[in-house]
């Protein structure tokens, strides 16, 4: 009797092993679900902060959970909440208050001793925080426009690089009038953020690309609809985000979104992605019940509810894990007050290519009080191409005219360039799709001095120095 | 009785632990093997680390499928493995930097060009012995014998031209223009075709004064190898760097490899394809007019495909993808669907939609370092690539697109510096997105024949044409303006802010890069004779290289001496002259004196390469003798000064 009950037990965890490949990966996450921490909060409205509410009306708390086990992470904090594990696992950043009437503000903890300490200390709200590579970090700053991507020092040590991304010290990426939320870092070194679309004057939550020293801001794909939000980068490649109430993802193949075909229920914000490739998601099953936290293997027909409480949403999961680090940006920015805009071909665009010639193109920026400012016109080539030289750090948008000065096409929302950016656009909202044709420019076959739509006599350029 | 009791549970427990273990490895993917070939580690690991690397190069089956012949292009050999057991049946030494092999159709006689010897090696596959040596063209770099076994087809990199061997005796008959750098051949499956390409675009046949501004043209030569003759010329519009072609079983569709650089729009990002594009050119019955298809992602490049292979059945098209370190599957029904089905661009290249390749393309496999030649078995279940900085042949099995076996060929098992540095040279992993990497440019570590325009210099300013790299040791300062004081500097800060546009290695990966680019030798100097006598026209025109006063009397100033700027072993100076060839759109300053390190290969000249050939440099963009006294040269006399500069 005795020995098949041995035997038995001898067996079960060999089984248990067998798992992944027989396609009970739930089971075995069940059993031993990873480290994760999450925000836990009585009142939870997605994407409030967008709007300018607050995403936790009645406060959050930080739950590190251990062996299915939910602790708070940090003590002596009113509320807590976007937690961000470093690439070696061992620090957490987060925003917390100390009292009910403090700012959000950056804190980090350190996960052997839970120690605490203040990253930085700001007026205002700041909010998910997040590392970059190279002893950065950067996260969302409330000021007068909404908030806005900052980045600025980590406070620790780090090798000294051959070319430092960006600073030393507090640097701006975002230069529109609405808010920008960092979402994740991806490993090829860019922002993920979340903003309206069209930028700068929408409403409809957006997924959008900027390098770390606030160059190249783009849409991540142009197939705009629905809202998307709560991106996350996986091991593939793919970036998973929510997409209305379900899930989606970006693939690099492809220039549209791809629906996930996931068990039904309202998802919520960003994903954690396990090292075997379960998925950790907020998910509720209905309008009036409660976030949780689940554990999905992709492909399978249910999921696992991993953590719930009453009376308590949870959500953004985050594994305390070590992680790779993403790639650092190599900042090539010019020492200019300007940016330099070439367009190879402003008739081309996802939308269809123009109806009628245009000759020239009218530039607007805007001003403080976020009146559109016409800054002039620039000849556009036979071939679709101009070269413009921009105000820097500040909205700006373009218009295609014809020679009757009617216009064509404008873009749907604003974009910005950094001082001392060169940037080149294949066409007027092309799609990140779009490649480049091999050819030069008409433009640039005529002169190669920028049209000056600055405004102001701007500093020459630096000698190039590569 | 406890004592038994417990040996039963013991027993019964590892039984049962032995059954799940059994059942759970069965039900695990195909694990991959690792075998060695010629050697293991531990046996090898002291007197194999003083051979040379292997650095496998091309690979072929066996007609019977039985052989695999390895092109080992480092240790110059040909490695025989058996393919049930991946046992090295034997090493035939060949000559210097083997580049190409083919077999005879009936499979007795392995033809390998050696492309510093000028030669091919004749082996005999029954022996396994050298039978004959030949000698050849310039550079011979892709072979092919043709069906009825008359003729051997051989592509010489240097003359960029095919000669035409008997097949016996080896003596040439003639020889074919094909494009520049002429340097892979295939023969069609009835062959009744040899398809020619060649690695650097061809130069621009009309002088138009924008030479260098506009796009490259390559081509594919198609030989009608019954009579030897040139049929046809498919233009390859926008291409530069053209390597291995297929054609499918059934004869209906021709594939090729290339490179698409975006060369002529200035250098100011990576994203959406701001470097290069990775395509493959279609052409055949399949597909009407030849079409480019690309094989990058939004965020994910193809970087430099190399060798391409058709299954069998033509399902699937495999390609290696250098630079990425992978192999690529397409799926070709989805392929053959997608051309038909999607508008095709006036262009005939779908190279600028960085999307439609989720329409083909089924999977990327991981494999070694700098994957290159590749060869799939009769049955189509076995694709062999060679890995060749890794010294690895993989095997991957094409039912579950996974590296089943690796196959380590006998060498050394540690890595030199020397080695990580080649291997930095050639991966793209550290470009954004791994789009680039130095091969991308300076293709088989030489250059690309290509002018680009550098983002920092300003957009539309200071066209740069892209150097040689042999030989670059002691030559400092770099880049044309001399702006980079050394090697480090030039692969280093100025890389990662204005090439990778991500971030770079670390010191010591630089360090080994440096280390490499300082070491790539220059290959021989076909131009000067074995005795290291010069001709009588090299003669003339080292007089003229070397004159201090005119034909008319009058003194030449030492600055405007040709052997003053361009003294030295290496043909400079190191120093920096205003030669009156700075055009409109540069930015001022002077330029380095260039070195002469095998210069008739590297056209276009000057610094913004607007000079065709090297004629042009005195005859177009020399007017006011600012570069050299030559305007008082007859054109016999400069024809005299180009055979001198050819022999350095």
């Amino acid at each position: 009797m005795r020995f098949p009950l041995a035997a038995l037990s001898i067996a079960a965890p060999v089984a248990l092993m067998l798992c992944p490949v027989c396609g009970l990966t739930q089971n075995a996450e069940r059993a031993a679900p990873p480290d994760f921490i999450v925000t836990a909060a009585p009142a939870y409205v997605p994407l409030a902060e967008l709007h300018g509410q607050e995403r936790f009306p009645k406060g959050a708390q930080l739950l590190l959970v251990h062996a299915g086990k939910a602790e708070p992470l940090v003590t002596g904090f009113r509320a807590s909440a976007d937690a961000n594990v470093s690439f070696n696992g061992e620090t957490v950043l987060f925003a917390g208050k100390r009292s009910a009437g403090d700012p959000w503000q950056i804190w980090e903890l350190a996960l052997k001793d839970h120690s605490v300490r203040q990253v930085m200390v700001t007026a205002t709200d700041a909010e998910r925080p997040l590392y970059l590579p190279g002893g950065r970090m950067v996260w969302a700053q409330r000021t007068p426009a909404g908030f806005q991507l900052q980045s600025g020092e980590d406070g620790h040590p780090t090798p000294e690089f051959l070319n430092p991304t960006a600073g030393p010290g507090m640097l701006p990426l975002a230069y529109t009038r609405s808010s920008t939320f960092p979402a994740d870092v991806l490993r090829d070194g860019r922002i993920l953020f979340e903003a309206g679309f069209p930028l700068g004057n929408g409403s409809t939550p957006e997924l959008y690309l900027v390098y770390a020293d606030g160059s190249g801001e783009e849409s991540v794909r142009c197939d705009h609809g629905r809202p998307r939000w709560g991106g996350t980068q996986l091991a593939s490649g793919d970036v998973v985000f929510t997409h209305g109430t379900t899930l989606a993802r970006f693939t690099s193949a492809m220039a549209h979104e791809e629906l996930i075909q996931a068990p039904r229920g309202n998802y919520a914000g960003a994903i954690a992605e396990t090292a075997s490739g379960a998925w950790l998601v907020s998910a509720r099953t209905a309008t009036d019940a409660r976030y949780a936290i689940k554990m999905w293997t992709p492909g399978s027909a249910g999921m696992d509810t991993v953590l719930a409480r009453s009376g308590e949403d949870l959500v953004e999961p985050v594994l305390v894990a070590p992680r790779t680090r993403p790639n650092r940006h190599p900042s090539g920015l010019h020492p200019w007050d300007y940016a330099n805009l070439l367009a190879l071909d402003a008739r081309v665009s996802r939308d269809g290519d123009v109806k009628g010639k245009p000759v020239s193109v009218r530039l607007e920026a805007q001003d403080a009080a976020g009146h559109a400012i016409a800054m002039g016109t620039a000849p556009v080539e036979q071939d679709g191409s101009f070269f413009v030289k921009v105000p820097a750090d500040r909205p700006i948008r373009f218009e295609l005219l014809d020679f009757k000065g009617t216009v064509l096409r404008q873009e749907h929302g604003w974009l910005w360039a950094r001082g001392g950016e060169q940037r080149i656009c294949v066409g007027c909202h092309a799609g990140p799709e779009r490649a480049s044709e091999n050819r030069v420019p008409a433009v640039l076959l005529r002169t190669t001095e920028p049209v000056d739509l600055t405004g102001n006599k701007s500093v020459a350029a630096a000698p190039g120095g590569n | 009785m406890r004592a038994s009791s417990r040996r039963v549970r013991l027993g019964a427990a590892a039984l049962a632990a032995g059954a799940a273990a059994l059942l759970f490895l069965a039900l695990l993917p195909g694990p991959e093997r690792r075998v060695y070939a010629g050697s293991t580690p531990a046996a090898s690991q002291s007197p194999a680390d003083e051979q040379e690397y292997a650095s496998p190069l091309e690979i072929l089956l066996s007609p019977d499928g039985t052989r695999l012949y390895v092109l080992c292009q480092q240790s110059e050999d040909v490695r025989v493995l058996d393919t049930g057991s991946y046992e090295v049946i034997g090493t035939v030494a060949v000559g210097r930097v083997p580049r190409g092999m083919a077999l005879s159709r009936a499979g007795d006689r392995l033809f390998v060009t050696n492309s510093w010897d000028d030669t091919v090696s004749v082996i005999d596959t029954r022996t396994l012995t050298v039978a004959a040596t030949w000698p050849v063209g310039l550079e011979p770099s892709g072979v092919v014998e043709d069906a009825a076994g008359k003729h051997v087809f051989v592509a010489n990199r240097i003359s960029s031209d095919i000669a035409v061997l008997d097949a016996r005796t080896g003596a040439e008959e003639k020889r074919l223009l094909a494009g520049r750098g002429a340097s892979y051949l295939t023969l069609s499956p009835d062959g009744a075709r040899v398809y020619a390409t060649h690695i650097y675009p061809n130069l621009p046949p009309l002088r138009t004064g924008l030479e260098n501004r506009t796009p490259p043209e390559s081509e594919i030569t198609v030989i009608d190898a019954r009579s030897s003759e040139v049929v046809d010329r498919i233009p390859l519009h926008s291409i530069a760097g053209v390597f291995h072609l297929a054609v499918s079983a059934n004869g209906r569709l021709g594939v090729v490899a290339e490179f698409h650089p975006k060369n002529l729009v200035p250098l100011a990002h990576l994203e959406h394809g701001g470097a290069f594009a990775y395509t493959l050119t279609l052409f055949g019955a399949d597909v009407g007019k030849p079409v480019e298809i690309p094989l990058d992602e939004l965020d994910r490049y193809a970087s430099q495909p190399f060798g391409v292979a058709i299954a069998p059945d033509g399902s699937r098209l495999y390609v290696t993808l250098g630079g990425s370190e992978s192999v690529l599957a397409v799926d070709v029904p989805r392929l053959l669907r997608f051309i038909h089905t999607r508008p095709r661009p006036e262009s005939g290249s779908f190279a600028q939609d960085l999307s439609a390749s989720g329409n083909y393309g089924s999977a990327r496999i991981p494999v070694g370092h700098n994957p290159r030649g590749l060869a799939l078995s009769g049955d189509g279940h076995k694709l062999f690539v060679a890995n060749r900085l890794d010294d690895t042949i993989s095997v991957i099995d094409t039912s579950t697109l996974r590296v089943a076996t690796t196959i380590a060929l006998a060498g050394p098992k540690t890595v030199s510096a020397l080695r990580r540095g080649e291997q930095t040279f050639y991966s793209a992993h550290y470009s954004f997105q791994g789009q680039i990497s130095c091969s991308s440019c300076h293709i088989d570590s030489t250059f690309d024949a290509l002018t680009w325009n550098l983002e920092p210099n300003g957009f539309g300013r200071d066209i740069v044409d892209n150097k040689l790299l042999e030989d670059i040791k002691d030559t400092a300062p770099y880049k044309w303006n001399g702006g980079n004081p050394n090697v480090p500097t030039e692969c280093g800060p100025r890389t990662e802010k204005y090439f990778w546009r991500s971030e770079n290695y670390d010191a010591r990966t630089l360090t080994d890069l440096a280390f490499y680019v300082l070491s790539l030798p220059s290959r021989p100097n076909r131009w000067r004779q074995p005795s290291g006598e010069l001709t009588a026209a090299q003669e003339r025109g080292k007089s003229l290289f070397e004159r201090t006063a005119d034909k008319f009397g009058n003194p030449i100033p030492l600055e405007n001496r040709c052997n003053n700027c361009h003294s030295g072993p290496k043909g400079t100076n190191q120093k920096l002259f205003d030669v009156g060839t700075r055009k409109t759109t540069d930015n001022p300053g002077p330029l380095k004196s260039a070195p002469l390190t095998n210069i008739a290969l590297t056209a276009p000249y000057l610094h913004d390469g607007s000079a065709r050939t090297l004629e042009e440099i005195w005859t177009i963009y020399n007017p006011e003798d600012k570069h050299g006294r030559t305007n008082d040269l007859t054109k016999d006399e400069l024809n005299d000064l180009i055979e001198y500069l050819r022999t350095r």
